[in-house]
């Protein structure tokens, strides 16, 4: 420790004053830092010291050991990842991920925010997901959705779920604030309806109850129906987000807009929609976030994905005690999504408030 | 007096006659009528709450008059959104808080409506918007933020925005009462500069200096009425009018 001498002083004394200060202060500090070692070193034996990983020695290694059973990842991972999904056909699945994830951090690059760019990417990264997922076309043979699953499906669900409902609340955003009432109140209804009902009973009516109220050629397959779903709830939470974003956007930025000449269309695109975008931000990430997260409901409709298919992983025979790292696993995979989502909405930040004093 | 808009005069700029405006039963503003001549210069004055700014708001449709005629540039101010349209084209306005869109850079600003509205070209409305800011004596900044210059740079790029749409008329609403004392009189400098081009100008204002200047009439108005019209010289010196006096005495000696 000799090579920190020259900072060591300063921040010795710097340790000393903020937890050793009293001889109370002492104890508590020193009894956190013991239960942080423990804790900490009991972790690590578990994933990884005494862990074992190679699923060549089968369940029955993992029984003897007392660590994390991590060979039930490298057997299971492909259900996990890709459920009930054809298993010669999973590359497909793969590809099909990486597209999307492609697609999103495309759409994520200021050099592509320009109308044209954006429906190009979108339009080639869902045909390529579609294409490659469901197959009938160019020699893949086909797949129906009830088949798609694991992470493909979650990432589907969520994507498709983001593409429908952020314009969908910008609509109803704008037309929350019309000034004729009779749409301003109406559009308010819906969102404080759709607001109060829990997600679960959304999906299960779109899911369920609808295909005996639609005509049959409106019903679509029942993963579109519970997309819309999940959409249509996207869209009532962020419409507020942002019509709480327009609202700190400033009277005079309009009229100023106004006096220029500009049209509607213009003021909302150019003025108003971009300030109040930059203020809705922190929460719009946060809405993300939670309607990535909340993706994993659809497993109440009889649909496969992630965290299900992490279930059938461990759920036959020799797995079944190895749920925690299943868990662990899934967890992990969401923590990266999500975690580079509040990174993104990081930087947006930072880029936004070029030009705030 | 001619009834108006069936010969329109090309020398009229703008006509209002027997205009009323209500907020609710408030009668904001009662039978104005005001002629404006191409390249005049007016200052409208009067106490707070007299209507001034809701006036000028009505000639570019910022505010809707509920009766009487508005005719800008021989164009009927009227719902007919066309009309609207065209009358911003040609109208426009600088606002007390100068309403920059703190989003842009200053030539973002600048460039914005020239290329929206009259679909010039990104090259040629950027040389514009440099000569704009350049007469505003400000081209160094058009890079920067709006969020990054003082009050009194903020309000001349104000004004450089509004006219690189080209505009024959300029409403101005208080440009100067949101500024520091010591950025005014650069403001002020400007808008002599601009009156000295020949711009018509309609300026709601106390600045009496430059009222004294610029200004072909003054206009004061009271509880959304026009009480007088007279040019500077008889409005400040020799107003008979016992509610003039009394607003003058008291904005020339706080
Ligand atoms: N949007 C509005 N709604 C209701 N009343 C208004 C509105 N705008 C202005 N007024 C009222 O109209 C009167 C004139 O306002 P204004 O034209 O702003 O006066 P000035 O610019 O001369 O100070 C004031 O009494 C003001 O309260
Ligand atoms: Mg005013």
């Amino acid at each position: 420790m000799t090579d920190l001498a020259p900072p060591a002083p300063g921040m010795l004394e710097d340790l000393r004053r903020r937890f050793f200060a009293s001889p109370l202060q002492a104890l508590v500090s020193l009894l956190s830092l013991g239960l942080i070692a423990l804790v900490g070193w009991k972790l690590l034996n578990w994933a990884l010291l005494s862990a074992v990983f190679d699923p060549s020695q089968g369940a029955e290694a993992c029984h003897r050991a007392a660590g994390a059973c991590w060979s039930v990842i490298a057997a299971r991972w492909r259900i996990i990842l890709f459920g009930l999904y054809p298993y010669e056909e999973q590359w497909r699945s793969a590809l099909a991920c990486v597209a999307v994830v492609a697609m999103t951090v495309l759409s994520c690059i200021p050099a592509f925010w320009t109308g044209r760019r954006i429906a190009a990417i979108w339009l080639a990264g869902t045909t390529v997901f579609y294409v490659l997922m469901k197959g009938g076309v160019l020699g893949l043979s086909y797949v129906g959705e009830e088949s798609w699953g694991g992470l493909a499906l979650t990432l589907f669900i969520f994507v498709a779920t983001c593409l429908i409902g952020f314009p969908l609340s910008i609509v109803l955003a704008l037309l929350r604030r019309s000034e004729l009432p009779w749409i301003s109140r109406t559009t308010g209804l819906i969102i404080d309806a759709v607001r109060s009902l829990p997600l679960i009973s959304i999906l299960f009516t779109f899911a369920i109850v609808l295909p005996f109220a639609l005509p049959h050629w409106l019903q679509g397959d029942k993963l579109y129906r519970v997309i819309v779903g999940s959409a249509l709830f996207f869209a009532a939470y962020q419409a507020e987000i942002v019509r709480g974003g327009m609202q700190g956007v400033a009277h005079g930025q309009g009229e100023a807009a106004m006096a220029l000449g500009l049209s509607y269309w213009q003021r909302v695109s150019r003025i108003l929609l971009p300030q109040a975008m930059r203020n809705a931000l922190p929460a719009t990430i946060n809405q993300f976030v939670i309607s990535f997260k909340e993706t994993s409901l659809v497993v109440i409709v009889g649909f496969f994905e992630i965290i299900a298919s992490g279930n059938a992983a461990y759920g036959t025979g020799e797995w079944r005690f190895a749920y925690a790292e299943v868990y662990t696993f899934i967890a992990f995979i969401y923590f990266v999504f999500v975690f580079s989502l509040s990174r993104y909405g990081a930087f947006l930040e930072r880029r936004m408030s070029v030009g705030e004093r | 007096m001619a009834t108006l808009a069936q010969s329109p005069n090309p020398d009229i700029a703008l006509r209002i006659e027997g205009m009323n405006k209500y907020f609710g039963n408030f009668h904001a503003l009662r039978n104005i009528d005001l002629t404006v001549t191409r390249g005049e210069k007016i200052v409208v004055c009067g106490p707070s709450g007299s209507g001034k700014s809701t006036m000028i708001r009505c000639i570019n449709r910022l505010e809707e008059h509920n009766s009487g005629r508005i005719v800008v540039l021989g164009t009927e101010l009227n719902d007919d959104v066309g009309n609207i349209d065209e009358i911003r084209r040609e109208v426009g306005m600088v606002f007390q808080h100068f309403n920059l869109f703190p989003h842009m850079s200053v030539l973002e600003n600048c460039v914005l409506a020239p290329m929206l509205v009259r679909k010039l070209p990104r090259q040629q409305a950027e040389e514009m918007a440099l000569r704009f800011l350049e007469k505003v004596r400000i081209p160094e900044q058009a890079s920067k933020y709006p969020g990054q210059l003082s009050g009194g740079q903020q309000q001349r790029v104000a004004i450089a925005r509004a006219l690189c749409m080209q505009p024959q008329i300029m409403l101005f609403d208080e440009p100067t009462s949101a500024l520091d004392p010591e950025m005014i009189s650069e403001v002020l400098d400007v808008m002599v500069t601009l009156a000295a081009d020949g711009m018509t100008m309609i300026c709601v204002t106390h600045e009496m200096g430059f009222a004294r200047r610029v200004a072909d009439r003054v206009i004061f108005m009271d509880r959304g009425e026009i009480i007088e019209e007279a040019p500077p010289e008889t409005f400040f010196t020799a107003s008979r009018n016992e509610r003039t006096r009394q607003f003058l005495s008291q904005i020339l000696n706080h």
